[in-house]
């Protein structure tokens, strides 16, 4: 009774939205969107563009007319991770034993293939504003060579406290950054550092800062969260 | 001195406060008393953030409607905090993570990121609720939470396809430009749907009755007075400005809300335990406040706002302290709970009559009020039904007000400390002295939602 | 076409919610719809004669460029969506510890 409720509601919604969005004359068809008389026509004016110096226009977008935004989603990573941690933890901890023993090759070769993935997760990091990437997937790629490192080692247990430490700070020193702006310009997250010229790689002012501080920041929280989810109370 | 301190201070010492966690409560104090003192001092206006100009960048709006909604939630969760601060000494930095995005979800003047605290302040709820012990009621409280969100995202990005911008002034210029009523149907029913999970509106609050059912001194008082406070004080200035339901919108809105009105009333009536008696009062009090949003008369639903906000935080922290005591909260086993506690017993009873709108107190004046104003607009039969609705919940309270005063066959041992029955006194005092002397509240009218004016003047 | 693809996403993820009784189940159909969410947010932006927002110096003018803003709406959603499934997934460990069953049909009310 409550799948044929639950089938009926879903597919009025569907059918709902679908005819609504297709009878509407100002919502474009999928594939001629026009950009003139939308906010992204100013953010591509080339003036703009040499203002704030990036040439990856998503990540002026992100760390710079949307900054606040971002700041927001490292917060939500930020709580995330510590409801995590405050559900799962208990004072001794030790691994989770899994059915599946690893063997010395694999121990030995995920070594080797932690530096390979952690020199791309800098180089993806650092060029944020030349092509695409950034701070986020250059996190996520730092926190899964943690997590291969787990896998492949029932015995591996990462530093946790200087995870802790290095996300605290690195949160603080974004909000500080804005801060900055507030006293040096006239405005929070404003940019006062000079923005250069676009397409090499200092340049873009106070983005590449924050891109670096964003990368650590999750890299460090999903390795947290990774840990929580592995390691149970000790049962001693 | 600018309004994104609000944020950034609680922000900042969130971030710090992992660190030292045994002090992470006192920083909370120190962060909140800092915020209700830069609330008197700051101008009002728009504050941009990043030096970029509208619609480029992401602006908050600090007018007298935003500094009324900042005032009140502030100093509720300093005073929240402190009367918990032995009790749940480690949620420090949750509350302040809540406190940051409830401030920045009520400044906002950008959808997106009204979307964005929306979800720091659904997530640190989620939180606060873990506190219960229940993570069966959690879990169903963050899937109907994640798929509001989700919903309130799609109307936006519909929004944004066909207009361009992410300003609320900006878009409600080119809506009123465009003219077209229509073609804005799917995002505003979508967003209404959105907000109306997280603002316990009837048929989208099944969270409600598992979450405020089995809370406690922490969760109680934050999930039913200043969440829904806060959820209340955005929808209405989203309803009033942006939705502007016409036609048959506002038809189908009217009749949900009604529903809901009378519904709550009915299930609260219904029902034997205190806790849930509590809570589906709020619902259907959540109900008459989006009907009054809906029908123009603002004021007078901030004042609701506000009255019931300082009600319920008396009437959950007086029951969930019994509950704890006593380890239990049907009706039946907490008879006789005021009869050492004569006190607590007078404030409860002052609450109470409030939110039941009898005279001599503030609830009489605003119900009054608010039903001549309905009057004004032709609307007899809303009228009517929150009549009902009234006596329905006349006859609940006095129930409730009876059992616990009289003497059951058991005696009950619970006792109160001194600051929860400081704060009782003051905000039943404050109860009572608006109710017989009320022209302050004539001072504020209308007015103090300046988003149209914004509007009209660009 | 894809549009029609991301709103049958997003439908399947709120049926899936409706119907499923297992825990994990219903973290999956939220991701779901929240997947079916984020591919709808990109596709508005699609020109089909657009490249890729990236400006290599200040000689690449007259193209046309997609909308670079759903991409970074996107980015936030993305990451939004991550933390609530780390958080849903934290409380089903708990849920396993207290009532020893993830089907929320065999769980009694005893705890």
């Amino acid at each position: 009774m409550k799948n044929l409720f639950g089938f009926l509601i879903s597919v009025t919604l569907g059918i709902f939205m679908i005819l609504a969005l297709t009878n509407t004359n100002a919502f474009p068809e999928f594939g001629h969107a026009s950009i003139d008389n939308r906010v992204s026509s100013q953010y591509l004016n080339i003036d703009n563009v040499e203002e704030v110096g990036s040439g990856n226009i998503v990540t002026a977008i992100v760390v710079g007319y949307r900054g606040f935004d971002t700041l927001g989603e490292v917060t939500v990573l930020f709580i995330s991770a510590l409801g995590v941690a405050f559900m799962l933890s208990s004072p001794k901890q030790k691994r989770i034993d899994l059915k599946f023993k690893p063997n010395f090759m694999l121990r030995v070769g995920s070594k080797i293939l932690f530096g390979i993935i952690l020199v791309t997760s800098f180089y993806i990091i650092l060029h944020g504003h030349l092509t695409p990437g950034g701070g986020f997937p250059g996190g996520a790629i730092i926190a899964s060579s943690v997590l291969l490192l787990y896998l492949a080692d029932d015995k591996f247990r990462s530093n946790i406290k200087s995870f802790k430490i290095l996300e605290g700070v690195a949160g603080s020193l974004f909000v500080i950054i804005g801060l900055l702006g507030l006293v040096f310009a006239t405005y929070f997250l404003q940019n006062f550092l000079p923005a250069g010229h676009v397409g090499e790689l200092l340049s873009a002012g106070i983005i590449p800062i924050i891109y670096i501080l964003i990368g650590l920041k999750v890299g460090s929280e999903i390795a947290g969260i990774v840990d929580n989810f592995l390691t149970e109370e000790e049962s001693a | 001195m600018s309004a994104i301190l609000l944020i950034a201070i609680p922000l900042l010492a969130a971030f710090l406060s992992i660190m030292m966690k045994k002090t992470s409560s006192y920083i909370l104090l120190a962060v909140g008393i800092f915020n209700v003192v830069l609330l008197f001092i700051l101008p009002d206006g728009f504050v941009i953030i990043g030096g970029f100009r509208q619609p480029l960048g992401i602006n908050l709006l600090l007018d007298t409607y935003s500094r009324i909604a900042l005032l009140l939630l502030n100093s509720l969760i300093l005073v929240i905090t402190y009367l918990n601060l032995k009790s749940y000494k480690s949620y420090g930095t949750i509350l302040m993570l809540a406190l940051a995005g409830l401030n920045g979800l009520v400044l906002t003047n950008d959808l997106f990121n009204f979307f964005v605290f929306l979800e720091i302040s659904g997530i640190a709820a989620y939180l606060i609720t873990t506190s219960n012990k229940k993570p069966r009621s959690t879990f169903h409280y963050l899937i109907l939470g994640s798929v509001g969100s989700s919903l309130f995202l799609f109307g936006v990005i519909i929004l944004y396809a066909m207009y361009g911008t992410l300003n609320i002034v900006g878009m409600i210029r080119l809506i009123q430009a465009s003219g077209n009523y229509k073609e804005v149907i799917l995002p505003f029913t979508l967003m209404f749907i959105g907000l109306g999970v997280e603002a316990k509106l009837l048929p989208f609050n099944s969270w409600v009755k598992g979450v405020l059912g089995n809370s406690n001194t922490l969760s109680g008082p934050m999930i039913a007075s200043v969440y829904a406070g806060s959820m209340s004080f955005v929808l209405g200035r989203l309803i009033t400005n942006l939705f502007n339901f016409q036609g048959s919108l506002l038809t189908i809105v009217t009749i949900i809300l009604a529903v809901g009105i009378v519904a709550g009333d009915l299930m609260a009536f219904a029902s034997t335990k205190t806790r849930e008696i509590l809570l589906f009062s709020s619902v259907a009090q959540a109900s008459i406040i989006a009907l009054l949003f809906v029908n123009g008369i603002i004021i007078w639903a901030v004042y609701l706002i506000i009255a019931n906000a300082l009600s319920k935080t008396v009437m959950f922290l007086v029951i969930n302290k019994a509950t704890k005591d006593v380890g239990s909260d049907e009706s039946q086993d907490l008879r006789g709970l005021f009869i050492k506690n004569i006190l607590v017993g007078v404030t409860f009873t002052l609450a109470t009559l409030s939110v039941m709108g009898l005279p001599l107190l503030v609830g009489f004046k605003i119900k009054l009020a608010f039903l001549t104003g309905l009057a004004d607009a032709n609307h007899i039969w809303l009228i009517a039904i929150i009549l009902i609705a009234s006596v329905i919940e006349g006859i609940y309270f006095v129930r409730l007000l009876v059992k616990l005063w009289y003497k059951g066959d058991k005696e009950i041992n619970v006792s109160y400390n001194y600051s929860f029955k400081t704060v009782f006194v003051i905000i039943a005092l404050a109860l009572l002295v608006f109710g017989t002397y009320s022209t302050p509240l004539n001072y504020l009218d209308n007015s103090i939602d300046t988003v149209m004016e914004e509007v009209n003047n660009g | 076409m894809i549009q029609y693809a991301a709103i049958i996403l997003f439908v399947f993820g709120i049926y899936g919610l409706f119907t499923n009784k297992n825990v994990i189940k219903m973290i999956i159909s939220l991701n779901i719809m929240e997947i079916g969410l984020n591919i709808f947010i990109i596709s508005i932006g699609f020109n089909y004669d657009g490249i890729a927002p990236i400006i290599s110096s200040t000689n690449d003018l007259g193209y046309i460029f997609v909308d670079p803003l759903p991409q970074a709406l996107v980015l936030t959603a993305i990451v939004i969506g991550v933390g609530t499934t780390a958080l849903g997934l934290a409380i089903a460990k708990n849920i396993y510890k207290t009532y020893n069953t993830f089907e929320l049909d065999e769980m009694e009310e005893s705890a």
